[in-house]
């Protein structure tokens, strides 16, 4: 079974001698995140993040299901993440590794269990008809930092969605294509985004989005995952070594401050792409002509 | 319009290719020649791998069919006795595909053939694996009334054109050779003839082709064909890569 | 700038005016990287590229920067230890391909009482013995006519930064490569450098920031393609900053 190859010594060592001195290997500060780009695609809810050398393209798609008998109420919202070869040779398809495993659990408890989408809002008819929504997290370049580039991945794609309109006339429901009526965004209650921290030295040095050869050098992870007025939807430390609770508390300040301000980059690169999309008109014209 | 090509942008792969035409955009990848897995080495050659993945979604048997097609068709271009024991794993990763793709009416994996072949060549051109020659493809669809084939037509033609009578791919190698031919629909001999020869002209035919690259004659050029176009591509690989000898 | 380029696709025959004119005393040609013969008197590429001619070696080969690194009999390599067995090392010059092996006795003034002893991911410089495709590389440290290291050797202390296979070629090629930055630095900066041509790049200086300094620079160079005047500007600037 194919492997990634572990860093060596010479790597290890210095990573760490330049991290008890208080430098990273590309000159970033401990609690700053590589710089990071956010593309949409022509359709909706295609959102294209590049952390670094790290990227991520999310793809939200809509489909009419029958809502599960134990929530009738409800529609359905998955988030599906597979490694492929494309970002390493050592992903095999068909069997995921640890950090896919961790991927998805984390994306599940961050965004779907945390009620970052109102589900309720896909339900076309009670118990017979609603949405079916899923996120396909696809990484194409792996180079450290997974967790952090699907979660804002993930949560712009949403936003950047619009599900087609319906028309429900009793037992009876119309979807209605983007030529008859505008299609509408997604109802979203708040926008949880993970940042994860690496420690190092018993916990004495803690980084913000490390890289790849950071990453295999760590002694564990923190993952804190929150939305912009700092409520907490998860925290997750898997294993390693102790960490002192106190600086927990002052991971979630830093994690806070990570999270507003990305909040505000992804938000600014929406309204951009709003802005270009209305350039043409049609969209103007469409929402016109249904105002009516 | 020619199709619109960037090569080597991943950094983890070997090699790797980001292609879009016609409203088709797909991400390829190359590794290799890595380690082969005990159960799957061949002792005189290469083990070619491929991997198609939907935009949406996990694979289903349309990607199988069309991993097998391509599997089928680089084998025989990829110079494998020339690496044996390695492996060559090529993953193709769709991005996004026209909005009237659903609705085109011809076989949507006949209609995203071409666009694999090419994304999978120039993927292994940057991944610099040897290769006994280039391979070039292109759609063409009969339309049931008009009696002129569209060449490589875009989602939005097909859709104009419906009904569409039959659908054929055709891949030829650099020296103009048939390397793979995908039909569908009903079709006499005679359209089958006209097709081919359509889809070579379109493919690899030296000079005075009629070209996808209609576009191109506005800068004083000849029309261009796929050949033409990949020669292009390659050209600006090297530039790229041989850019620090000039300078400053 | 080099005068018009040949560019090649595979499955191109190269026609018999590019094949380059022996001014040396070979007479036979050599056939490099991305060439094969199909007898009688063909001459096709493999690979898409620039072809390029030496006249004096009497070879043509083609010149490209993408691509895993393949070992060819003769290449200086950085290769990682990943385990030893018997009487050989395991060693990996890229990921995920087959070992290199790396005998134990490879080493100078190595016996079968006095073995070196390297634990796994260390580093080790060594020279490819060969590299064909049935077998699986084997690599040395150590010069087998002379049983000296010749430099070659286990890598200890300092980093090591990944560049283009192109880069670590023109390292190695010297003044001819271009690359003048290390001169620049090194003028007023001490360090070391060892170029494996498998794009492994292993620096070792006095303290961590002329290492990372250095380092940083060459892949600057390399992905930024740096000419003369973009080299001296770089340099002084990472003088400036040590």
């Amino acid at each position: 079974m194919p492997r990634e190859a572990e860093i060596s010594l010479v790597e290890r060592d210095f990573i760490q001698k330049a991290l008890e001195e208080g430098v990273r290997l590309d000159g970033r500060d401990f609690n700053a995140f590589r710089p990071v780009e956010l593309t949409f695609g022509d359709e909706f809810g295609v959102a294209d993040v590049q952390l670094g050398k790290t990227r991520v393209i999310v793809r939200v798609s809509v489909d009419v299901a029958v809502p599960p008998p134990e929530r009738k109420f409800d529609g359905v919202f998955q988030i599906i993440t597979e490694f492929s070869p494309m970002a390493s040779p050592a992903f095999e398809v068909g069997r995921p590794t640890d950090a896919e495993v961790i991927l998805s659990r984390v994306l599940e408890k961050a965004i779907r269990r945390s009620n970052a989408l109102d589900t309720e809002s896909l339900c076309i008819i009670a118990g017979l008809k609603c949405f079916a929504l899923r996120a396909d997290v696809h990484v194409v370049d792996h180079d450290g930092g997974l967790i952090d580039a699907s979660c804002i991945a993930v949560m712009a794609a949403l936003q950047h969605f619009r599900r087609p309109d319906v028309i429900v006339e009793g037992e009876k429901a119309i979807v209605l294509s983007a030529r008859e009526r505008e299609p509408i965004p997604l109802s979203i209650l708040h926008q949880p985004l993970s940042v994860t921290f690496s420690y190092y030295e018993e916990g004495n040095i803690f980084l913000v989005d490390a890289d790849l050869a950071e990453e295999q050098v760590r002694q564990g992870e923190i993952i804190v995952t929150m939305n912009r007025h700092g409520e907490i939807c998860q925290i997750n430390k898997y294993g390693g070594a102790p960490v002192d609770p106190l600086d927990l508390l002052n991971l979630n300040n830093i994690a806070l401050q990570k999270v507003k301000d990305m909040s505000k980059f992804i938000q600014q690169k929406l309204d951009e792409d709003a802005k270009r999309r209305d350039a043409g008109g049609l969209m103007a014209e469409l929402s016109a002509e249904n105002a009516r | 319009m020619a199709p619109e090509a960037i090569l080597s942008h991943l950094h983890r792969a070997d090699g790797s290719a980001t292609y879009t035409h016609n409203g088709y955009c797909i991400i390829g990848a190359v590794n290799g020649p890595i380690e082969v897995q005990r159960r799957d080495e061949l002792p005189e050659e290469a083990t070619v791998e491929v991997n198609v993945r939907p935009a949406v979604g996990v694979g289903s048997p349309k990607e199988r069919h069309l991993e097998t097609l391509l599997h089928n068709t680089l084998r025989s271009i990829i110079l494998t006795s020339s690496i044996p024991r390695t492996l060559v794993q090529i993953t193709l990763q769709v991005r996004s595909l026209p909005e009237e793709e659903a609705d085109c009416g011809i076989d949507s994996s006949l209609a995203i053939l071409p666009h694999l072949l090419h994304t999978s060549l120039l993927a292994l051109l940057s991944a610099s694996i040897p290769l006994s020659t280039v391979l070039t493809a292109a759609l063409v669809a009969i339309p049931s009334v008009s009696s002129s084939p569209l060449i490589s037509p875009t989602a939005n033609q097909l859709l104009r054109a419906k009904p569409i009578r039959s659908a054929h791919v055709f891949a030829f190698s650099g020296e103009g050779k048939l390397l793979l031919n995908e039909s569908d629909g009903v079709f006499s001999l005679q359209e089958w003839d006209e097709a081919a020869e359509a889809a070579e002209e379109v493919c690899c035919k030296e000079e005075g082709g009629v070209g996808l690259g209609e576009g191109m004659e506005v800068d004083g050029k000849e029309g261009d064909n796929l050949d033409a176009w990949l020669r292009e591509v390659v050209m600006d690989k090297v530039k790229w890569e041989t850019r620090w000898r000039g300078a400053k | 700038m080099a005068t018009s380029v040949t560019v090649v696709l595979p499955g191109d025959e190269v026609p018999k005016s590019s094949l380059p004119t022996p001014t040396g005393k070979k007479k036979t040609l050599t056939l490099g990287p991305g060439l094969r013969h199909i007898p009688p008197d063909t001459i096709t590429a493999t690979i898409a590229g620039a072809l390029t001619t030496d006249n004096k070696k009497n070879a043509i080969w083609i010149d490209t920067n993408s691509g895993r690194y393949i070992p060819t009999a003769g290449d200086l390599v950085i290769a990682t230890v990943q385990n030893s067995v018997a009487e050989n090392f395991n060693c990996l010059l890229t990921p995920n391909t087959p070992y290199a092996s790396l005998p134990h006795l490879a080493f100078e003034g190595a016996t079968r009482k006095t073995r070196p002893v390297l634990a796994p991911n260390s580093l080790v410089y060594a020279r490819v013995v060969s590299g064909g495709k049935h077998t699986s590389p084997e690599i040395t440290c150590v010069d087998p006519s002379t049983g000296k290291s010749e430099g070659l050797g286990p890598l200890k202390g300092g980093m090591i930064f990944k560049v283009s296979l192109g880069m670590a070629r023109r390292l190695l090629l010297k003044s001819k490569g271009e690359v003048i930055i290390l001169e620049l630095i090194g003028a007023k900066v001490g360090f070391e450098i060892t170029v494996g041509r498998n794009g492994i790049v292993h620096v070792d200086g006095a303290n961590v920031k002329t290492i990372l300094a250095v380092g940083k620079a060459l892949q600057e160079v390399d992905e930024q393609a740096l000419g003369e005047k973009g080299q001296k500007k770089l340099a002084e600037r990472v003088l400036k900053s040590l």
